[in-house]
């Protein structure tokens, strides 16, 4: 049994299952907090917010006592030495903690994204996590959906045929839920970005640090190509279209759907018609979340990769900061690793992160 | 209207001029007639009067198919102009000499052109032809069949009427070489956008292949004066053979399999956090399936007697080649935006089809056996 601990108890440490009524793009638990309290390999010991309203919600939500509720997360670390410790603030502090949870000695973090803001922040924590030989995963939680999963297993079995493109509707600014968008996309190529070409909303956006919308063309290392709109995408809300020689699978409607096609005979000239198929389902499926620990002790225990590590992370970024240097360069193909690691975006959660959106709704609310 | 009022003459008398029609036998993506000389036969408005081809036996067949003298078959095409005084000349050569063909023609005193794709080589040609044409009042249809195909003049009109909402994508993925088959694919992205591409970015199938004139594969990304933005993918598609995907803040319109299926979704309640679900509906037909062939007829016809542009025009024509030649300079460039409208108008595409056109591939196929 491993020691559990989350740093930051808003919504994605502790209650955002509470909103889902609907599986699909998640299955439950998903969270933080309550993937520790299912998952046979944790416990959930402790939780470290400096806003106490986050603490008493969580220690009532959880069942903990008050004293496994910390104001600063350095005393909890060092008083509760979790083994696996989740990092659910604002993305603004998300680097020093993930620095101070290794120098601390956990074996594990379950992070959320982006990452980090900048690229030298990704550089740092790698860099450590690496040599500390400490895993972490980041909650790009796509990977964890079956059905995607299942649509990477199809492409590695070559059941896709050659790979050819990947196409993302997914309105989204591009480090804090594109990141989501940016990874599942590696994910699915199971390649790396050479280069991209991008159009941001606006110049004025593109100059500033401020996280942005934007568009972009990714050119694989594996020959694949890649198309994303994180503009207004309208009616076709986070779709993944994965495109071969042989096979076609499509997520649609924010992954609640998922459709397969493949060759039939038939069609003008004999060509063949590309028929739906029905999507292959894998023999059981499991709370994402827990998805996700089990991946994480996994990597404890044998010393791999988590399915989202800390690289994809960092990649992420990469991406997202080279579709912005791209239209910042007048429109240029920009090619990856990018030189300059002091570029960042500050991810549009960090807004108005001196006071939690929860606790700024607790404020508002008449006094009862 | 009197019966059959216009004399029409097919110039280049090979598939698209005169048996395309044979090699189909099934509706969505063409409805028949959609060649050329099957529909001046078929046409209210036209007479098919003649055919002219340098290859005899081409004229030969031509004459035979459809029930011409030898008399009314050329092999030198201004000698036809001359003697036949035709309104409406279709251009179905090689594209190497369409420019020439089409000024000639017009010279001649053609009221209407129907051209097939792609319209000129360079965009030389293609600024001389439509000037004259201008100038001249002639009016020049080009072959890009899909705006004359009810499904897509269909989701034209949801796009007009508002019935999408706002119009935010287009994306094609249709495997071609961008001047041939891509005058297709680009023109469709135009017509169904509603816009002017203001710039492009693309990346050719390699390097070798940007720097050279010959037509090339190659995949872009389009910037539409009005907001809309474009993905094309030219270089091979795999599962998704000839796609178009039309997507608005209201409803979206998928085209499919080569155009033999098209799906219409909309919001209906419900999904997550009750944000709306996208949900297929019955794509709305019109209530006539007009075949492809007569309605370029019925719209030249129109044009001739209004003095409006085809619905699609030379002007749509040289749009389409100007977009494949920017993203051929955008890979040239390095991998730059390219801004339109191009100022080197030397700039040229040898359309893959012109390659081996000293003899037509019927004839080269009828001399190997």
């Amino acid at each position: 049994m491993y020691r559990a601990a989350v740093i930051g108890l808003g919504r994605m440490g502790s209650t955002f299952d509470d909103e889902i009524q609907q599986g699909g793009s998640i299955f439950l638990p998903y969270c933080h907090a309550p993937s520790y309290v299912a998952s046979p390999h944790t416990e959930l010991v402790a939780g470290a917010d400096l806003h106490a309203e986050q603490g008493a919600i969580f220690a009532k939500r959880w069942g903990l006592s008050e004293d496994h509720i910390y104001g600063d997360y350095r005393e909890m670390l060092a008083a509760e030495r979790p083994d696996i410790v989740s990092i659910c603030t604002t993305a603004r502090h998300r680097a020093p903690m993930m620095q101070d949870a290794i120098e601390a000695g956990v074996k594990a973090i379950w992070a959320e994204k982006p990452l980090t803001l900048s690229l030298a922040e990704a550089d740092t924590v790698i860099d450590l996590s690496t040599r500390k030989g400490v895993a972490i995963a980041v909650n790009c939680s796509r990977r964890h959906s079956p059905f995607l999963t299942e649509a990477r297993r199809m492409a590695q079995t070559g059941e896709l045929g050659e790979l050819l493109q990947i196409t993302a509707y997914a309105e989204c600014h591009l480090s804090h839920n594109g990141s989501h968008a940016i990874d599942t996309m590696r994910y699915l190529v199971d390649a790396d970005v050479e280069w991209v070409f991008g159009e941001m909303e606006s110049d004025e956006e593109a100059a500033g640090e401020e996280d942005l919308k934007g568009n972009g063309y990714l050119a694989f290392d594996n020959g694949v190509r890649g198309y994303i709109r994180a503009m207004p995408t309208g009616i076709a809300p986070w779709e993944f279209d994965l495109i071969g020689t042989e096979g076609r699978v499509r997520s649609l409607a924010n992954g609640t759907d998922t459709q397969y096609y493949r060759w039939v005979p038939g069609g003008l000239r004999d060509e063949g018609l590309p028929a739906r198929a029905p999507f292959p389902l894998p023999l059981s499926i499991q709370g994402t979340g827990l998805s996700v620990i089990a991946d994480l002790v996994n990597a404890i225990e044998t010393g791999s990769d988590p399915r989202c590590s800390a690289e994809d992370g960092r990649q992420a970024l990469e991406v997202a900061v080279a579709l912005r240097e791209s239209h910042r360069q007048g429109g240029l193909r920009v090619d990856l690793p990018i030189a300059d690691r002091s570029l960042r975006i500050m991810s549009v959660e960090i807004g108005g992160d001196a006071v939690p959106a929860r606790v700024r709704r607790l404020q508002q609310e008449p006094a009862a | 209207m009197p019966e059959k009022s216009f004399r029409a003459a097919v110039i280049g008398l090979g598939r698209m001029g005169s048996t395309f029609d044979d090699e189909i036998e099934q509706g969505g993506q063409f409805f028949m007639p959609y060649c050329h000389a099957p529909t001046y036969v078929a046409s209210p408005h036209t007479n098919l009067v003649a055919g002219a081809d340098p290859h005899a036996e081409q004229g030969e067949i031509f004459a035979d198919r459809w029930g011409l003298e030898s008399g009314q078959i050329y092999a030198d095409y201004r000698e036809m102009l001359e003697a036949e005084r035709p309104d409406f000349v279709s251009l179905c050569t090689t594209a190497r000499h369409r420019a020439a063909i089409m000024i000639n023609a017009i010279n001649a005193g053609v009221k209407a052109i129907w051209a097939e794709k792609p319209f000129t080589l360079s965009l030389t040609e293609a600024d001389e032809v439509l000037d004259l044409c201008d100038r001249k009042g002639v009016a020049i249809a080009v072959n890009c069949s899909r705006r004359y195909n009810v499904f897509f003049s269909e989701a034209r009109r949801m796009v007009d009427e508002g019935e999408l909402g706002d119009i935010l994508q287009i994306t094609a993925y249709a495997q071609c070489n961008l001047s041939h088959n891509g005058s297709h694919a680009i023109d469709t992205m135009n017509y169904l956008a509603g816009g002017n591409v203001e710039w492009a970015f693309g990346e050719m199938e390699s390097d070798e292949k940007a720097t050279a004139d010959e037509d090339l594969m190659g995949n872009g990304y389009l910037a539409y004066d009005n907001g809309v933005r474009g993905f094309l993918r030219g270089t091979p598609t795999g599962a998704a053979p000839w796609e178009f995907d039309l997507i608005g803040t209201e409803g979206r319109v998928r085209f499919l399999a080569q155009g033999m299926e098209t799906q219409y979704y909309r919001w209906v309640p419900g999904g997550l956090r009750d944000q709306g679900l996208p949900a297929r509906a019955p794509f709305p037909l019109p209530t006539q399936i007009p075949s492809m062939g007569l309605t370029v007829i019925e719209d030249l016809v129109d044009c001739i007697e209004t003095g409006r542009q085809p619905r699609c025009s030379g002007k749509d024509g040289r749009k389409a080649l100007e977009i494949a030649i920017a993203l051929r300079e955008s890979h040239r460039q390095g991998g730059r935006r390219i801004d339109l409208p191009l100022a080197d108008r030397s700039l040229r595409i040898l359309s893959v089809e012109i390659g081996g056109d000293a003899v037509p591939a019927r004839v080269r196929r009828m001399q190997r056996t």
